[in-house]
């Protein structure tokens, strides 16, 4: 098979510096040659990269240089101004992952729907629920509105459901901050599983010591620039470099 | 790579998008049917006590009696039930990109899903509000007519205004905030600009120009359609061609603005 898992092409993506600054329609509809305006930076530009199936890959950079923008574009969620995104095969995204959730339905109705939305069918569902529940140890609040759960078991239970979307492809922003250490760590080992099984991961995070754990490859954006590309010991080295950090 | 679930048969883009407008839908519903005790009482409760307003001041008060616009009760429902519709539809549209921000910044659906879902939800609240005419109109003794089959005709044609004024509003109200409340009030400009509490009819007899511009309000046609399965009389074909005409091109409008503005909304949100 020739084709990567991802494949992103010159990929570029603008976003107002004022966010207040007055809008017009020309700007709200101007398609997506039209020329940067001063009020804008570009937040990623010539990102090029492939990432093959079956391929961790962790993302590095400092705090505000596009590693989020990048998972998104990924994600499908926000869209490239120039360049093409293109992901091959369905995807489970470990972002926000409390946002399908619905305050007044119970837990039972919420990992449905939530299940659902990201394209699972019924049965499919029905027959995993019982180990999502299981992994989410949440048993006992099955009809207790979503509302009343604590906020450990929220992030608990939608982690739960998202990472047993048997997606070929995972992406993770640091949403794993969360949550107490025995569960993180079990959702590192639930990732553990899923990248044995040959999922490809596309993961997002600061912490050294987790990218060492997922990801034999890494990409290190800087100022909205792919500026390497290579393993992972690599980009974190160059990184450290840069930023005056020892390891 | 040999992993069964990695080859799990895919979704066409089409039965996807049915099913998480399904979902979508049934969740809107169920959170409005769960959280209050009178649940399907409320989605009736608006338009009977409007109807309950407008029939006393015109038939008690000012002791309306129009020719073939009788029971005026049955006359009413019968563009009032779809308009909440509409109204419901429109106004909630102001806020489909606000309301679902946490899942559209974390999930790929077909952003057109958020306004068609609300559309859809609010449609099923008017199918469910018909039983409300049925019961007013054995009670007054309404005779039904064969007409009544334009009442799917009209059901599409509503369908298709409302999804294109909704894809017009969601996007643009995420850039002018002040558009939520202008849309409001054209609404409620709109309610008493089209034949709700009063035929199309009405529109002939100010004038043959009237008549003709009024037609270029798709909910004139709409309505006209409703009612003709009471009131055969009020099928105004001029009307309807041009409310047809009308609703397919607000709804290429829609979809031209929506596309064109996806980009810029994504940002945003």
């Amino acid at each position: 098979m020739a084709t990567g898992a991802i494949e992103v092409n010159g990929a570029g993506i603008r976003f107002r510096r004022n966010r207040r600054s007055r809008r017009n329609f020309k700007d709200l509809f101007a398609g997506r040659q039209r020329r940067t305006l001063a009020s804008e930076f570009w937040a990623l530009r010539d990102i090029s990269f492939t990432v093959q199936p079956g391929e961790a890959i962790g993302v590095v950079g400092r705090n505000g240089q596009g590693k989020s923008t990048l998972l998104k574009l990924v994600a499908g969620v926000i869209l490239a101004d120039e360049g093409a995104v293109e992901v091959h095969g369905g995807v489970a995204p470990l972002i926000e992952i409390t946002g399908g959730f619905v305050d007044d339905l119970t837990v039972r109705d919420n990992v449905y729907l939530t299940a659902g939305l990201h394209g699972m069918k019924k049965h499919e569902i029905a027959e995993r629920f019982d180990e999502i529940i299981d992994f989410a140890e949440i048993g006992d609040f099955l009809d207790t509105p979503y509302k009343h759960l604590s906020s450990g078991m929220k992030v608990r239970i939608a982690f739960s459901v998202v990472s047993r979307l048997e997606e070929p492809i995972i992406l993770v922003d640091e949403v794993l901050a969360v949550g107490d250490k025995a569960f993180k760590e079990k959702c590192y080992r639930r990732i553990e599983e899923l990248l044995a099984g040959g999922r490809t991961l596309f993961f997002v995070s600061h912490n050294e010591k987790d990218l060492r754990r997922f990801c034999k490859r890494g990409l290190y954006l800087d100022k909205g620039q792919l500026v390497l590309d290579a393993s992972i010991t690599q980009v974190l080295s160059k990184y450290n470099k840069d930023y005056g950090l020892t390891p | 790579m040999s992993n069964s679930a990695l080859e799990r048969p895919a979704w066409s883009p089409a039965a996807r998008y049915r099913h998480v407008l399904w979902l979508l839908t049934r969740r809107d519903l169920r959170v409005r049917y769960s959280t209050s005790a009178l649940g399907y009482f409320w989605s009736i409760l608006d338009p009977l006590v409007m109807a309950a307003i407008y029939w006393f001041v015109f038939t008690q008060i000012f002791n309306r009696s129009v020719e073939g616009e009788d029971p005026y009760i049955v006359f009413m429902l019968l563009a009032l039930l779809p308009w909440t519709w509409f109204n419901g539809a429109v106004s909630d549209s102001t806020r489909a990109f606000t309301r679902g921000a946490k899942l559209i910044r974390s999930t790929k659906i077909p952003r057109t899903i958020w306004v068609a879902s609300i559309v859809c939800s609010k449609g099923v609240e008017f199918v469910a509000s018909l039983p409300v005419l049925a019961v007013f109109a054995i009670a007054t003794g309404a005779q039904l007519q064969w007409q009544s089959v334009y009442f799917v005709l009209a059901i599409v044609v509503q369908f298709i205004l409302t999804l294109g004024v909704g894809m017009i509003v969601a996007p643009l109200v995420v850039f002018f905030r002040d558009l939520e409340r202008a849309v409001k009030l054209v609404l409620r400009f709109l309610f008493y600009a089209s034949p709700i509490i009063y035929g199309v009819s009405a529109y002939a007899k100010v004038g043959p120009e009237f008549h003709f511009v009024a037609a270029f309000n798709p909910l004139s046609g709409i309505f006209s359609l409703y009612r003709g399965a009471f009131f055969p009389d009020q099928l105004d074909w001029f009307t309807i061609a041009v409310g047809i005409v009308m609703s397919a091109l607000i709804f290429a409008l829609g979809l031209y603005v929506f596309k064109r503005s996806e980009r810029a909304v994504l940002k945003e949100i």
